[in-house]
């Protein structure tokens, strides 16, 4: 169970450890005080309509919770439900009487006002506190005259009428800010552990390419390096040509393109283009994307002829659904075909006079 | 005409460098071949020096990006002998070019090589089909395309490949010679299907009358291969 779903669960706890307190205190405390005293209010009928309006906001957040939902927009009518009720109460509470047992809204409309506003900030809480506070100040300020020894009883009763129900109030507002941080590192953590992922796997490919280019590359290096390997030898250069296409073509491996079979062979051409060999590229039909491997297999022909031609070449893809035709020809000395490593591809060379023609041939199906 | 006249071409382009480029290639070509500049004026290739050329080199967008489709058609329904040559690589422009009567059509990436022969094939009438318009012809999806055979398949993708006619033989198995019959062949099932046109019904008759291509032949009109 991650925190944030835990703090869910906790909150949802003293949703209902509330709800059942401030239904207790109501129909429990409320409704005894109530009965015992029904002959005092002016009139009782009043008493029982704020009853009855307490009880109904109190059914309203059982339903609620029963359907794992908040009050939302309700949620102001319902405090005003319950403030009028309070109101109503004092009304019709006889003089002098406020904070004592007749005075029943007073301990029981608090919980309620809390029990709405359970989820909102505490400010939420406190000002409905204070407003229900004020209402029962108002009525003993008014109607009451009152003695040192009422206003004594006032703000003892104040006490426990304004700080237990804060205390909930308190205690629902840390949980809430322990879910927003719990969900924060959540967050957090599940980024920290994507970019984890996604440095891994570039680490890998790193590896990978550093696995393959060790194949060609790095020994041609080498060679260059120590002085065995002469910069001069045509058939140096010819290697250096080759390797140069293959990693301009490793390279634009990695661009998302709409065709990645052309895009890596207008790289590899480049290379040619760049040391005065005239290449077209052309292409006609439409062809599934060939994977990765198939592509070095079908561009590697490609690269091979272009480092040895001398002026010009044309390279062309011609494909369909079936078959996947890479071809180049241009004025070349003799190579030799590259042998394929993927299956369904055929690699074919042709020498007429000066001119070398060969091509690659992918059948997807295969 | 005679073989050892001098065949003459009149280029429509607003490029000078395109007309000059072209007057050098047909300067000097063996036996070189007198081209007359009409610049961007189209009047210039129906009077004049002009109207009396064997063959037109017909620029198709003298106004960018609007393709002169109606002159093309006008050109080759009096008769003219016309070689498009266009800055287009699209297939269907080049279809519909060969479509209204053009006897080749040239993309500007395409240069003396091909145009040379180009404009001698057209000057005795006869189709010359370049590399590109061979990609378009295999590319064809269109449903009114006509019938190929797999060898003239074949040799029409060979020749899109390596721009090469020997290589096409070499490749093929085929004599050079047998190259350009199944180009030719490609062209005469073109020129018997959609609009018709004086160049193209000549072309049909000619392939009839020498036997390179049968009636049955060019009445496949089935579009599956």
């Amino acid at each position: 169970m991650t925190a944030d779903l835990f703090e869910a669960a906790l909150r949802h706890g003293l949703r209902i450890a509330t709800l059942l307190a401030a239904s207790a205190i109501v129909f429990g405390l409320g409704m005894a005080n109530l009965l015992r005293h029904m002959d005092r209010y002016e009139p009782a009928l009043a008493q029982f309509g704020a009853m009855a309006a307490l009880g109904a906001v109190l059914a309203g957040e059982a339903a609620l919770l029963v359907r794992g939902r908040t009050w939302r927009r309700l949620r102001g009518l319902a405090i005003t439900v319950v403030l009028g009720a309070s109101a109503l109460s004092y009304a019709a509470l006889p003089d002098r009487r406020t904070s004592t047992e007749i005075d029943w809204v007073f301990g029981a409309a608090n919980w309620v006002g809390v029990v709405v506003l359970l989820d909102r900030p505490l400010r939420s809480c406190v000002a409905f506190l204070v407003a229900h506070e004020l209402t029962a100040l108002l009525h003993l300020l008014v109607f009451d005259h009152p003695t040192q020894q009422a206003l004594a009883r006032f703000a003892t009763g104040s006490v426990s009428v304004v700080g237990f129900p804060l205390c909930v109030a308190v205690m629902a507002a840390i949980l809430h800010r322990l879910g927003a941080v719990a969900a924060a590192s959540h967050l957090e953590i599940e980024r920290v552990r994507a970019s984890e992922a996604g440095t891994a796997e570039a680490h890998r490919r790193r590896l990978r390419r550093y696995g393959e280019l060790s194949v060609a590359t790095i020994p041609l290096l080498e060679g260059l390096a120590d002085g065995s390997l002469d910069p001069g030898d045509p058939r140096v250069q010819r290697r250096c040509a080759i390797e140069a296409a293959r990693m301009r073509r490793l390279f634009a491996e990695a661009d998302s393109v709409a065709d990645p079979l052309l895009h890596e062979l207008r790289h590899c051409a480049d290379v040619a283009d760049r040391k005065g060999v005239a290449v077209e590229l052309d292409a006609r039909g439409q062809w599934p994307v060939p994977p990765v491997a198939v592509r070095r297999d079908l561009t590697e022909a490609v690269l091979t002829v272009l480092a040895t031609a001398a002026s010009r070449a044309r390279v062309t893809v011609v494909g369909d659904a079936d078959l996947v035709s890479v071809s180049v020809v241009a004025d070349c000395d003799e190579v030799t075909a590259p042998n394929p490593a993927s299956t369904g591809v055929r690699v074919e060379a042709l020498r007429h006079d000066d001119m070398v023609w060969m091509e690659a041939r992918w059948q997807p199906t295969s | 005409m005679a073989a050892d006249e001098l065949i003459t071409a009149v280029i429509v382009d607003d490029h000078a460098a395109i007309a000059a480029g072209v007057g050098s290639w047909c300067a000097h070509a063996v036996p070189p071949i007198g081209l007359i500049d009409a610049g961007d004026r189209l009047a210039d290739v129906w009077t004049g020096p002009g109207a009396a050329a064997d063959v037109v080199i017909f620029d198709l967008e003298l106004v960018p990006g609007l393709p002169n489709f109606g002159e093309l058609r006008r050109l080759v329904d009096i008769g003219r002998r016309v070689i498009v040559y266009s800055q287009h690589t699209e297939d269907a422009i080049a279809i519909k070019c060969v479509d209204l009567g053009a006897l080749a059509y040239l993309t500007k990436r395409e240069g003396p090589e091909h145009l040379v022969p180009a404009i001698r094939a057209a000057a005795r009438g006869e189709p010359y089909t370049t590399p590109s318009l061979s990609g378009a012809f295999i590319a064809d999806t269109a449903a009114d395309r006509p019938r190929l055979s797999q060898r003239e398949v074949e040799v029409l993708r060979a020749w899109f490949v390596s721009s090469s006619k020997e290589l096409v033989a070499a490749k093929l198995n085929i004599a050079a010679k047998t190259v350009d019959t199944y180009i030719t062949r490609v062209r005469v099932k073109y020129a018997n299907v959609g609009r018709s046109a004086r160049t193209k019904s000549e072309l049909v008759s000619r392939a009839l009358d020498d036997g390179l291509i049968t009636l049955a032949e060019l009445n496949q009109t089935e579009t599956s291969l």
